[in-house]
């Protein structure tokens, strides 16, 4: 088994769904496995977004990198369609200014199809996410 | 193209105009309410407002709240996380200008660190010879507390879209710039 980085467009992560949209800073760059390109918020909170895996992978840890973000929940679902989430973790952010926040989250290995990211509140009216990482094993099928 | 959202606190002393504002104002000036009904609470109205030389929009989610609620406390409850405020005042009544700055404190209060773009309304201009508050006297309490200013009379649907032009602005301007920050991090 290797380790990997499932929240990457190449290795066929999707977001589904994200609550504000920017064509200029559209909610792939997420995904892209690079932090300089971002999704940009566009107004009120809370905003979200879900990031779908082609199958059913496990995840030991998360990471995401963005700016001005507050308060931040992850749920994960392991359904064939983005429902029936369950909290994975919650966490008030520290800000950082001038540079990105890199959050780390270990957790315990579980399985997921989709991860939603919740962004609750904020230091600021808009907030950046560049980079999402879900780094884990494939599970066997 | 981007459309903006943002939660606007409407908000000034009871029977200034604020909900003969919001209600001219999402319905294109097709109707003035002539008659005082205080809010009570809190109306929430929606709208949506082009930027001007551009293809954005800013949709305002209007927070119109009862000027009877200065100080009470449900209002910190409903104003959480504020983006812009519109503070209205009667040019008629020198009082509903005078609590201006605790409305304003009020407001600030609600959003420590965080630059909210606001706009000082003076409403009721057609009242000409009852008229209590000049515009220049206003206009550079607007200026000191870093609020844009305009004055404008409801009930002739003289200038009503204006707030909200200038909100709009000042929200787009503000997203802009903090999409340059965000492309500076990496
Ligand atoms: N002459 C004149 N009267 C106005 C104008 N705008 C509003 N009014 C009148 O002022 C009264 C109060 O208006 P509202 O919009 O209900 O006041 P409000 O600020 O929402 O008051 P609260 O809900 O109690 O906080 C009503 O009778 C309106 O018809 C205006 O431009 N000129
Ligand atoms: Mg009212």
């Amino acid at each position: 088994m290797r380790a990997a980085d499932w929240c990457l467009s190449s290795a066929g992560a999707a977001v589904v769904l994200a609550t504000s949209s920017d064509e200029q800073h559209p909610a792939e760059n997420m995904a892209d496995g690079s932090s300089e390109t971002f999704w940009t918020t566009t107004g009120m909170f809370p905003q979200e977004f879900i990031i779908g895996f082609p199958k059913c992978v496990k995840i030991s840890k998360v990471t995401i990198q963005c700016y001005l973000v507050q308060t931040l929940r992850i749920e994960r679902s392991i359904s064939k369609d983005p429902v029936d989430f369950e909290e994975c973790i919650e966490k008030d952010l520290q800000h950082t200014e001038g540079q990105l926040q890199m959050e780390e989250f270990p957790l315990p290995d579980f399985q997921a199809t989709y991860l939603r990211f919740i962004i609750k509140s904020a230091f600021d009216h808009f907030v950046s996410v560049h980079r999402v990482m879900a780094e884990g094993t494939a599970e066997n099928t | 193209m981007v459309k903006l959202a943002a939660k606007c606190i409407l908000a000034g002393d009871p029977a200034v105009g604020k909900s003969a504002l919001a209600q001219m104002f999402r319905n294109d000036g097709a109707h003035f309410q002539k008659n005082y009904t205080l809010t009570t609470g809190i109306e929430l109205l929606v709208k949506a407002v082009s930027v001007p030389e551009t293809s954005d929009s800013v949709e305002f989610f209007i927070f119109d709240s009862a000027g009877k609620d200065l100080f009470s406390e449900m209002l910190e409850k409903l104003w959480e996380q504020p983006n812009v405020l519109c503070l209205v005042y009667d040019v008629t009544n020198e009082r509903s200008f005078n609590n201006c700055a605790k409305w304003l404190d009020k407001l600030r209060a609600q959003a420590v660190g965080v630059h909210i773009p606001g706009v000082l309304v003076g409403n009721k201009t057609d009242l000409v010879g009852r008229r209590v508050v000049e515009q220049k006297q206003a206009q550079e309490w607007a200026e000191k507390h870093g609020l844009e200013y305009c004055e404008m009379s409801v009930k002739e649907m003289k200038n009503f879209e204006a707030p909200f032009h200038i909100l709009a602005k000042s929200f787009h301007q503000l997203y802009k710039e903090k999409v340059e920050t965000f492309h500076s991090l990496a």
